[in-house]
């Protein structure tokens, strides 16, 4: 890995610099870094619309021949081979167009992707600890999807659409100066009632997202809770409740249907026609144009057909894009509070823990923990118990740093966490955590997760002190059992075993352990404590633990009650000082 | 229908003919007769409409070859003027009443899905997902209601180009022949376009899932990676997903980016060849200027009903399955039938099992030839190995499953012949994992309550249990929300808010199936205390997983395979060292004080 002198954590060489200023901007040097692909595409859809604008231009022209006397069927043929060949040509061209289109989207989506990730390896441990995974997994594909679609197909339309309005507007002064009219009032009236229709929809479309949500996830609760519902006789309210919410969705639906049927842009196209027969016809009356050109000119506004249809989505896609590029960038930019310290204190580390008057606030006025302070020596083995929210998980993360405390100190060795270099500091630091997380990958690879060049003789030794091996042994290919596949799934216990089997071939000074886990049978439990018990010899060991026998036999136990120490001492201390811990052992 | 053998297909699925589909379907239709009246005169008023657009066009090239009156002038504008009008505003009209029609509908169609999936029995979620019946009940809905517009729309399009094509027929039909031989290409291409889209888009999908998959795998396990400084690793196995992703989304792109240019290449081919005959047309007098220019006007026209039209099928195809999949939820048939509704006083709690017989559908017997009295107050616990009998026995007495033989006595009643809605609201049951639904913890607790204001009382009932300690770790008290399916609370406190929830109900029968997950000790006291509190009020069906638990029921009944095997107090039961004893070494030791005294000792003495 390599270390660099930067205040991250992690850093990946980036692909392509970026500028994180904004979501445009960002977008921008993208796009910056594919100019050809976008030059591709820009010259595809120019030349797709002019080839499309030539067809009406030379159709003119192939009635100019017929209606000469005589008529002229050289002309004739040769106008019908050029529009045949020009569509041929343009076909290959809007290709270009929509494929650089298509490519800068894919390639913009790989890229974000990357950057978002290697920003994500970047952050702090507080971070991710914050940061639930549900939504970083949202922003890594749905987002990053929608940037894709920004481009492909949103900007390809709006740029090809585009270029759609522009041509009768340039072509049709050929014929005569005046006729640039209903063209230019088309654009500009086409782009208003756009503007308009656009910000009509985009509250409503809210609404129906919001109302499907929240009929879809109270239906999706009163089906996962039947039993509840009918077990309190409930069915008839539920019934009643989905019916409001399925109503309300029917509402808002009905009103974005009814945005969407009056679609004033089809209105302004018709117009348009009606505007361009009659100036034509008006001009032909004065002999200032011949039937050729009044029949180009009619079927030059017909080209403002396409943009008038698009518009239904690709604006919209465009700003979905940017909203998804806003979140993406939001994640990225988000403030990484911690530093690696790398000139910081790496000596070996011994293992002694002393809170000093330490207070934890996630936020100002939210205090987790208040005053805590107590002594551990290396070796020691203590308990953290009290209930739910009491702030046991926070003041664990203390130590590694996850989190650094508000106030007062935490020092380990004596030094203060803060000075100490972050990677010393958490090579000598395992957490366990509540809920463990394995790889699919095999179990051996998964215990050595933490020492990749561990042999097969060191996992199977780990494996066998975290009283893992029986159970990996009972599986059909035992260590090389790959996890998740063909419904390979463990159990809470065994996922807590291969996680001390991690430790073990990691061997840190502090182990920390949230052990949640409940055991089904006895048998289970004893090799679960038999485990623990072998992990906390020899290092420091704090347990967040529900287990009376590990409470009982702790070398500390703390005593938590609403972020505050309300008991501290050995279990037969504490027998005699605290009500509320007897109370636990009383039967 | 072979069409949707694809598509996963349930066991309460069953074939409807196309014609009962339609027929039933036309049921929903039928109280918007007026509307669809309304719909269909709009959409002959919009086909007229738009097919005299380009021919009134026509009519001005024609007249183009003499001289032109203003008058002239200003009626044919008028005319193409009034005839785009009115094909915007018959169309913003058609479109207004069919998103209300479509709107009414889908609600009444959900509204019947849902009445009827809440009617069905447990064994039905028991057997499908209820993730499943979620997605028929709004996506199966929705996906009829969207059929509906496709259709309509292709009608409206379908039948503007047959007016055109009457109209061309009647003006020239060998020219009209020359543009209907150029659509079953167009539909060639475009239907084979949209067999070779599926085909790379199925092929991409599955790729994305992958690629999804590990995506999640490796934004999941950073805190892992960054725990063991293992970051390099992970970021290479996420580096490969996304690079593969991206190869086989261009692939994809490739074909989507070429559909639109092949049918224009078609389309301008078309052109070409009508400019060419059309011009030769007019120079021998077979067909005018003005029937020329008509003519190049629709090819256009033809082209977008020819390319629905090549999806068209596939999409009547959808929606007909979708319909079928909501029929088939509504009609799916109920297993627990009642023989009558009689009400239901206040019960006693006097619950018999005579020689009853109960097996799930198509298993083994669960209970066989099965006799249990349960005396009105009494508190039993029902232990045993999985597969016992324990649960079985706890959701007949809930009436959440039908019993094949023999009788269940509810104070001498039998259960089949009771209310069930009231039978039902006074039975407090709480399951293994409690259930939750999302808003406050309040308004959990009141789930049932018909009158909504009993805060004071829940206020009062909340400091009762351990002195409202559990109150202290929610954030707002009694209003803090629980999140989606309880999610934000401990499961030792979704434990005690639905047990503060019997406790306001008040029912006669309490069935608790316990928890098996690790609550912390402080919150498990808690718990005892409120359970001590439901057991002296009511008659008590425990299946217990708790020490404390057992030890408090009046009885314990010990099962095996459906039959009872002993019975009696925990202190008599592990005098006699049979099985109850052997359950306890296996399931209840390790939760004793004992255990945690001597567990040291036998952990130092092994290693």
């Amino acid at each position: 890995m390599a270390a660099t002198l930067s205040a991250s954590e992690f850093t990946v060489p980036p692909h392509i610099k970026t500028n994180r200023r904004g979501a445009v901007p960002w977008l921008l040097s993208y796009v910056a870094h594919y100019w050809y692909l976008l030059l591709m595409m820009l010259l595809g859809a120019v030349s797709n619309a002019a080839l499309a604008a030539y067809v009406p231009m030379l159709i003119g022209e192939a009635f100019n021949a017929i209606l000469a006397s005589p008529p002229q069927m050289s002309a004739l043929l040769r106008i019908a081979l050029l529009i045949a060949f020009s569509q041929l040509l343009r076909g290959v061209l809007q290709f270009c167009r929509n494929f650089g289109a298509e490519l800068v989207g894919q390639r913009v989506e790989r890229d974000i992707r990357h950057e978002l990730y290697a920003s994500l390896l970047g952050k702090s441990m507080t971070f991710h600890s914050l940061q639930p995974v549900g939504d970083t997994m949202a922003r890594a594909t749905n987002d990053v999807r929608e940037v894709n679609f920004l481009f492909s197909p949103g900007l390809n339309l709006v740029v090809g659409s585009g270029i759609f309005i522009l041509m009768p507007v340039l072509i049709a002064p050929r014929y005569h100066p005046s006729l640039i009219l209903t063209p230019l009032l088309y654009t500009i009236a086409y782009f208003l009632a756009l503007w308009r229709y656009l910000h009509e929809l985009q509250p409503i479309t809210s609404d129906v997202r919001k109302a499907f949500g929240r009929l879809n996830s109270r239906l999706a609760e009163a089906l996962d809770g039947i039993e509840t519902v009918k077990g309190m006789a409930q069915e008839a309210s539920e019934v009643e409740r989905f019916g409001e919410n399925a109503r309300r969705y029917r509402n808002a639906f009905v009103q974005q249907g009814d945005v969407e049927a009056r679609f004033i842009p089809l209105l302004v196209l018709g117009l348009a026609e009606a505007g361009a027969l009659l100036h034509s016809l008006i001009l032909f009356q004065r002999g200032l144009l011949d039937v050729g050109q009044v029949v180009a000119y009619f079927g030059l506004i017909q080209l403002f057909g396409f943009p008038t249809f698009v518009s239904l989505f690709a604006y919209s896609q465009i700003s979905l894009g940017i909203a998804g590029a806003r979140r993406i960038l939001e994640l990225i930019n988000r403030e990484n509070n911690l530093d690696q310290n790398l000139s910081g204190y790496s000596q070996p580390m011994q293992g002694a823990i002393e809170f000093k008057g330490v207070h934890f606030a996630y936020q100002e006025d939210e205090t987790v923990l208040e005053d805590i302070s107590f002594v551990v020596k290396p070796g020691q083995t203590v308990a953290i118990v009290g209930q739910t929210g009491a702030g046991k998980t926070t003041l664990a993360k203390l130590v590694n740093r996850t989190y650094d405390v508000s106030q007062g100190q935490v020092l380990i060795d004596g030094v203060d966490v803060r000075d100490w270099n972050l990677s010393a500091l958490r090579q000598n630091i395992s957490i366990i955590e509540q809920d463990i997380f394995l790889f699919s990958r095999t179990i051996a690879e998964n215990i050595a997760f933490g020492k990749p060049n561990a042999t097969r003789e060191e996992i199977e030794r780990a494996a066998r002190a975290a009283q893992a091996e029986e159970f990996i042994l009972s599986l059909d290919k035992g260590y090389d059992t790959v996890i998740g596949e063909r419904g390979v799934t463990l159990s809470g216990g065994q996922r807590q075993r291969l996680a001390l089997a991690r430790a073990f071939l990691t061997n840190p000074r502090i182990l920390i352990l949230d052990d949640s886990t409940s055991s089904i049978d006895s048998e289970t439990e004893d090799r679960i404590q038999k485990a623990i018990y072998t992990a906390a010899q020899g290092r420091t060991t704090l347990i967040i633990t529900h287990r009376l026998s590990q409470i009982r036999w702790a070398d500390l136990i703390l005593v938590m009650r609403k972020g505050r120490l309300m008991a501290i001492g050995r279990h037969e201390e504490l027998m005699r000082t605290s009500p509320a811990y007897r109370r636990i052992f009383s039967e | 229908m072979a069409f949707f053998s694809g598509l996963a297909a349930e066991g309460y699925d069953r074939q409807y003919s196309d014609r009962q589909l339609v027929v039933r379907m036309a049921g929903y239709f039928k109280p918007y007769t007026k509307r669809l009246v309304a719909i269909s005169i709009f959409l002959v008023l919009i086909a007229l409409a738009g097919a005299s657009v380009p021919a009134f066009v026509a009519r001005g090239v024609d007249a183009l070859e003499k001289s032109l009156s203003n008058q002239w002038i200003a009626l044919l504008v008028a005319a193409v003027l009034f005839a785009e009008v009115l094909v915007w505003a018959a169309n913003w009209q058609r479109r207004r009443l069919t998103v209300r029609t479509i709107g009414d509908i889908v609600l009444t169609l959900r509204t019947d899905a849902f009445r009827a999936a809440a009617q069905h029995d447990l064994s039905f979620y028991d057997v499908f997902a209820s993730g499943k019946v979620v997605s028929r009940i709004t996506s199966d809905t929705q996906e009829f209601g969207q059929t509906v517009v496709l259709v309509t729309d292709l009608i409206s399009q379908i039948f503007q180009a047959l007016i055109l094509g009457a109209l061309l027929v009647v003006i020239e039909w060998r020219l009209t022949l020359l543009v209907f031989a150029f659509l079953p290409l167009v539909f060639l291409v475009a239907f084979s376009f949209r067999r070779l889209a599926r085909k790379v888009t199925r092929t991409g999908m599955q790729a994305m899932a992958n690629v999804n998959a590990t995506i999640k795998e490796t934004v999941s396990g950073i805190a892992v990676a960054k725990n063991f400084r293992q970051e390099a690793s992970i970021f290479k196995s996420f580096d490969q997903a996304n690079k593969t992703s991206y190869r086989v989304n261009v692939r994809r792109g490739l074909v989507l980016s070429m559909v639109f240019p092949v049918l224009n290449v078609v389309g301008g081919l078309g052109t070409a060849l009508l400019v060419y005959v059309g011009g030769l047309s007019v120079t021998r007098g077979i067909a005018t200027a003005g029937a020329w220019f008509l003519f190049l006007q629709s090819l256009d026209r033809f082209f977008f009903p020819v390319l629905n039209l090549s999806a068209f099928w596939a999409q009547v195809q959808l929606g007909l399955a979708a319909s079928e999949r909501v029929f088939a939820l509504m009609d799916a048939e109920t297993a627990v039938v009642q023989t009558s509704h009689n009400p239901v006083p206040r019960l006693q709690g006097d619950i018999r099992f005579e020689h009853v017989s109960f097996k799930y559908a198509s298993q083994e017997p669960v209970l066989e030839d099965f006799n249990l009295h349960i005396y009105p107050g009494e508190t039993i616990a029902l232990v045993g190995h999985t597969g016992a009998g324990k649960t079985s026995i706890a959701k007949l007495i809930a009436r959440f499953y039908e019993f094949q033989q023999g009788k269940i006595l509810i104070d001498g009643r039998d259960i089949r012949t009771l209310d069930i809605q009231q039978y039902r609201s006074q039975l407090g049951i709480v399951s293994q994992v409690p259930f939750l639904f999302s808003g406050s913890v309040a308004e959990n607790i009141c789930y049932s309550c018909p009158d909504a204001d009993r805060l004071a009382e829940i206020e009062h009932l909340a400091r009762q249990i351990g002195d409202g300690e559990w109150l202290e770790a929610l954030p707002q008290g009694l209003e803090t929300e629980v999140g989606e399916r309880g999610s934000r609370l401990s499961m030792g406190q979704r434990q005690l808010v639905s047990l503060m929830r019997v406790l306001i109900q008040q029912p006669a029968i309490f069935i608790l199936d316990e928890a098996t997950a690790s609550i912390d000790p402080f919150t498990e006291w808690q718990i005892q205390q409120a359970l001590q509190m439901i057991l002296a009020r009511t008659t008590s069906i425990l299946i217990a997983h708790r020490l404390s638990t057992v030890k408090a029921a009046h009885r314990i009944i010990v099962l095996d395979h459906g039959k009872i095997i002993e019975e009696g107090n925990h202190h008599s039961l592990l005098e006699q060292g049979g099985h109850y004893a052997t359950l306890y070494n296996t399931y209840f030791r390790h939760q004793s004080i004992a255990y945690a005294e001597t567990s040291r000792s036998l952990i130092e003495g092994d290693s």
